[in-house]
């Protein structure tokens, strides 16, 4: 039953457009007949909707209602599917002006529609073109970008030395070796320098002189380089207690002048002893 | 064709304008994402409706999907629900115009298929290809 209510509904829904009715105006038979036809039609859909309205209403239990829902729809489906297998193709009327204009106005829309597909299509292309190009441009900056960095790691790798521990001991050897030189180099020079300007006081060869200073010549004197290595020595070897005792090898006016020029200090409470001046810290 | 549109709050509609009342070829249920009460009438409505509907006649309509910090109605419970029912579901924000515009195109163009005003789509077979464009 439902399947007639399809049939008579789909040929309805063919029914004349109003274009079509208006261009007919003319022709007042086609019109005629067109009118008979359509109340054919009609008296036979009033027909099928009486008997649909005389079913009663089945609601849809929500439990169960895609189960349900889906067989209804399967039976329905079927009854469409045979619906269009056994469907021939029908003329809705032998009129040819009705025809005609029908086929016309088909054709029409049919051109529209068709019209609007291909401006989508075309205004779908460009932008895809559009796109396109754009992905191009960007792989390429993407791949100078790359060709830098590869660029840039090279000559970094190039600067990169490996560590060797061999290497480094020898750098500090070879380190170690010429700080040594050069402290050789200079403690040379410092000792010919004291030498040349602060020489031990010669012995004088006069009787008279040496009656005077037999006396404060019994005792061998040291150089000003002596003198000054002992205090070196002692404050580099014992830092917390820098500090040398005079004795009579000292000569005294090289104390003075190691003292009056701030190069040694006298212990704060022992005048006997001195030490020197912090230089290195 | 002339569309006349009938809002209702809940369903069943009242029996006593039952003879004057034209067909109905498409129904529409609004769910609103941001209260859950909106869902629990439709459920509630969903039962009254009669089974013949639901070869292609009903859609789903889901609104206010686009804040998803409001929503206490999650989108997969009705993706669930339009699923259980067979029926396709539209999403839609109202407060932006041209969605608003584009998804009343798509129910007029729905009404007008369901009305059988395109020759050769029935609601049926129209809701079906949907459905399964859905589903992947």
């Amino acid at each position: 039953m439902a399947e007639k209510f399809a049939k008579t509904a789909s040929l309805y829904s063919q029914d004349v457009s109003p274009t079509v009715s208006s261009t007919l105006l003319s022709s007042d038979i086609a019109r005629e007949q067109l009118l008979e036809e359509c109340e054919e039609l009609w008296k036979q859909m009033e027909e099928c909707q009486n008997k649909l309205t005389l079913e009663e209403i089945e609601t849809v239990p929500g439990s169960d209602a895609k189960l349900l829902l889906l067989m209804k729809q399967v039976k329905s489906l079927t009854a469409e599917l045979n619906l269009w297998q056994q469907r021939k193709p029908e003329i809705i009327t032998t009129n040819p002006d009705v025809l005609v204009a029908l086929g016309r106005d088909q054709l029409q829309k049919l051109d529209h529609e068709l019209e609007m597909v291909l401006s989508t299509v075309q205004a779908k292309n460009k932008k895809l073109k559009q796109d396109l190009l754009r992905e191009e441009r960007w792989l390429e900056e993407q791949q100078q970008l790359i060709d830098c960095l590869n660029q840039t790691e090279e000559e970094i790798s190039k600067e990169v030395v490996q560590f060797s521990e061999k290497r480094t001991f020898q750098e500090l050897k070879s380190k170690m070796l010429k700080v040594k030189d050069y402290k050789d180099e200079i403690l040379n020079a410092l000792g010919e320098f004291l030498e040349e300007h602060f020489p031990l006081p010669e012995e004088d060869g006069t009787a008279k002189k040496k009656k005077h200073s037999s006396a404060k010549q019994d005792v061998q004197l040291i150089t000003l380089h002596e003198i000054l290595e002992n205090l070196i020595h002692k404050i580099i070897k014992s830092p917390h207690d820098p500090y040398v005792t005079i004795n009579a090898s000292f000569w005294s006016p090289y104390i003075e002048l190691l003292l009056r020029y701030g190069i040694a200090l006298r212990h704060p409470e022992d005048p006997n002893r001195i030490r020197l001046e912090n230089f290195h810290q | 064709m002339k569309e006349d549109c009938h809002l209702t709050t809940s369903l069943p509609l009242p029996a006593e304008r039952d003879h004057i009342r034209p067909r109905i070829d498409l129904i529409v249920f609004m769910i609103n994402l941001q209260s859950k009460y909106s869902l629990k009438d439709i459920e509630a409505s969903l039962l009254h409706v009669d089974a013949n509907f639901f070869l292609g006649k009903v859609c789903f309509l889901a609104i206010g999907a686009g804040r998803m910090n409001q929503i206490s109605v999650e989108t997969n419970v009705v993706l669930r629900l339009a699923d259980r029912y067979c029926s396709p579901v539209l999403f839609c924000e109202l407060e932006c115009e041209k969605i608003r515009i584009a998804t009343a195109q798509r129910l007029l163009q729905m009404l007008k298929i369901c009305a059988g005003h395109l020759p050769g789509i029935s609601a049926l077979s129209f809701s079906s290809k949907i459905k399964n464009s859905i589903d992947d």
